[in-house]
């Protein structure tokens, strides 16, 4: 008696060397199929890594205020300025019960002159408070404090005090600088911070004044915008509304924009993007597959002969489905892992390109190759049937 | 050793079939060298496609080693042309990519047997036949003579009971013909190997111990020689 042996008796070790062999035999045409497993998984890994970028960037414009900020700004109803009134605004938290804490701000531009410079920028009148809550550091001297009330002080960001400063005339905490008609004296430079989307302008870029006496440079010291944090899991619309109609007189209206909503609308943007290059990314995978399975399918009727004689001195039929479906297997697995680092390049690129940081989202590059991988199993699994249902006889002599 | 009883095989449609082999009965014994002549279209090919486990007949009963074949199942068929036949073509059926000690342990492969005990066992089996300076040429690197040497050497790799040959030296010129036939003959007499040629040369057929004539589907005669 004969003994018994599995159905296909190949290790897996042989079957992959044995796949590399063959695909390295046939040179071009692997590549040309590698291709568009290749575009496909780039654009998937790529628009992933993007996606978990995009998502980094924007908690980030979040990370100070956080996402339960509400900022309602004072819009004119008619000819007078629009004005907010103070103390309401600083009675918000003892008001409702939804405001973990309120501060007045007002914003505006002005004549600033330092040295030969002088500049138009952006001037935020702030209680003393708003530097820690917004998150901003000193990088020199003191911040705007409860003792300075109406004095003329004044805190430059980071690219202000740059902007202002010539060679051999540093701005710097003691300096005198022009503010429109009044001079102030210079008590803090600010680290360079970011952006955040809430934040009332870009501190950066601005000049720190008290908002007591801001009528100075303003043209009124009452506040036009109140920054509200709200206590966790209030219901920022509701609120907002309420708020608004706190604070809304004869001559402003409110606009209410809350962290929330903002989160809300870049997600559907992002899904939108999302959901786009995905569907491009999934199309060039399928073109990707269809090209694996054009490739196997000619392989399979160029190597007839090699079947049947593969057939012939002992191969089962799922020796040779096995042999073809690893051969196309490998092929999109190398598709996929090449795919994959140009995906993460492209993502590195964008990120550049679009002045974010890049980060690796891990996830993609098991992913990327995995999906390639299954692609090439499924494209290949046909042309593989088809090996092993070739008739030895009939590949034997195809000659 | 091989026993074919009553064997029939038709080609074509059901409703107009084409006899090919008509009620074919052959006993081959251990040790023979045996040739199957006839012109082509004759039903010879059918019948070593038969043999060899390559098609199934109509009809009657093929039994090797005296184990009947079933040839129900395209694996168990594959699992019986590895472990007890050996196959060398006309054309030779090398594999172009794989060197001559590669191509020689492939059915090695399909028999699980690993990679470490393949190399020195196809290496050996070269040897004997006379191509151990060349086991690591490539195919297309080998003259006509070496390639069907090569040949048989992989269908001797895996100790078969039965060799088929189908026009081993039709690709070959008629001296190089002749010393792949010697060779052959020098198998069979020294290690004993069961050798099924399949030719339309009767002088081939004529060198052989034994030599079963085939014409239209039928043996017209069956003739033996003293070695």
């Amino acid at each position: 008696m004969m003994p018994r042996r599995p159905a296909h008796n190949l290790e897996v070790a042989e079957t992959l060397r044995e796949a590399l062999a063959n695909l390295r035999a046939q040179g071009r045409r692997s590549a040309l199929a590698l291709l568009g497993i290749l575009i496909g998984t780039a654009s998937i890994v790529a628009m992933l890594n993007i996606g978990h970028i995009a998502q980094l960037e924007t908690s980030k414009l979040f990370s100070h205020l956080g996402a339960d900020m509400v900022q309602l700004r004072a819009m004119p109803t008619g000819a007078a300025p629009a004005a907010l009134d103070r103390e309401l605004i600083e009675q918000l938290p003892a008001r409702d019960p939804d405001v973990a804490w309120s501060l007045p701000l007002a914003t505006g531009r002005a004549q600033v002159a330092f040295g030969s410079q002088r500049h138009d920028m952006l001037i935020v009148a702030i209680t003393p408070a708003l530097p820690r809550l917004a998150g901003l550091h000193l990088e020199r001297g003191r911040s705007i404090a409860a003792i300075d009330q109406c004095a003329m002080v004044a805190v430059a960001g980071a690219e202000a005090a740059t902007q202002l400063s010539s060679p051999g005339n540093q701005l710097m905490p003691t300096g005198k600088v022009a503010i429109g008609d009044y001079v102030y004296s210079v008590i803090g430079t600010l680290r360079p911070s970011f952006a955040e989307a809430l934040s009332p302008g870009d501190y950066n870029k601005a000049l720190l004044i008290p908002l007591d006496c801001a009528r100075r440079v303003l043209g009124s010291s009452a506040p036009t915008t109140a920054m509200v944090r709200l206590r966790p899991g209030a219901d920022a619309e509701k609120a907002g509304a309420r708020l608004s109609g706190m604070l809304a007189n004869a001559s402003s209206s409110i606009e209410v924009i809350s962290a929330r909503q903002l989160i809300k609308t870049m997600n559907e943007q992002k899904a939108v993007h999302t959901s786009m290059l995905a569907a491009i990314g999934g199309i060039s995978l399928l073109v990707g597959g269809i090209g694996v399975m054009n490739v196997m399918l000619m392989s399979v009727m160029e190597r007839r002969s090699e079947i049947g004689l593969r057939a012939a001195i002992g191969a089962t039929p799922r020796d040779l489905q096995l042999m073809f479906t690893v051969e196309a297997g490998v092929l999109a697995l190398a598709g996929g892992v090449a795919g994959t680092l140009i995906g993460v390049l492209i993502a590195w690129i964008m990120a550049q390109y679009s002045g974010w940081t890049f980060d690796l989202a891990f996830y993609v590059l098991p992913l990327g190759s995995g999906m390639a991988a299954i692609v090439g199993l499924v494209f290949g699994l046909y042309p593989a049937i088809t090996a092993a249902r070739l008739h030895p006889i009939e590949a034997l002599r195809a000659d | 050793m091989l026993r074919l009883n009553h064997v029939q095989k038709a080609y074509g449609t059901p409703e107009q079939p084409i006899p090919v082999l008509h009620d074919i009965s052959i006993d081959v014994a251990d040790g023979e060298f045996c040739a199957i002549l006839g012109p082509s279209g004759s039903g010879k090919s059918t019948l070593l496609n038969i043999i060899g486990v390559l098609d199934h007949p109509d009809a009657g009963e093929i039994e090797l080693g005296g184990v009947p074949i079933d040839f129900g199942s395209a694996t168990e068929a594959a699992r019986l042309r590895n472990q007890l036949l050996g196959f060398v073509f006309q054309s030779f059926q090398l594999l172009p990519r794989l060197t001559a000690w590669e191509n020689v342990a492939l059915p090695l492969l399909y028999r699980g047997t690993p990679r470490p005990e393949r190399k020195p066992r196809a290496l050996a089996m070269l040897d004997r036949l006379g191509l151990g300076e060349r086991v690591h040429h490539l195919p297309a690197e080998l003259s006509g003579g070496q390639r069907q040497r090569v040949a048989l050497a992989r269908a001797l790799i895996g100790d078969p009971k039965l060799v088929l040959a189908d026009e081993p030296t039709g690709s070959l010129d008629s001296v190089t013909a002749a010393e792949v036939l010697q060779l052959l003959r020098q198998l069979n007499r020294d290690f004993g190997v069961t050798l099924l040629m399949v030719t339309h040369d009767r002088g081939l057929a004529e060198a052989c111990d034994r030599s079963i004539e085939i014409l239209d589907g039928r043996v017209v005669s069956d003739v033996r020689r003293d070695g």
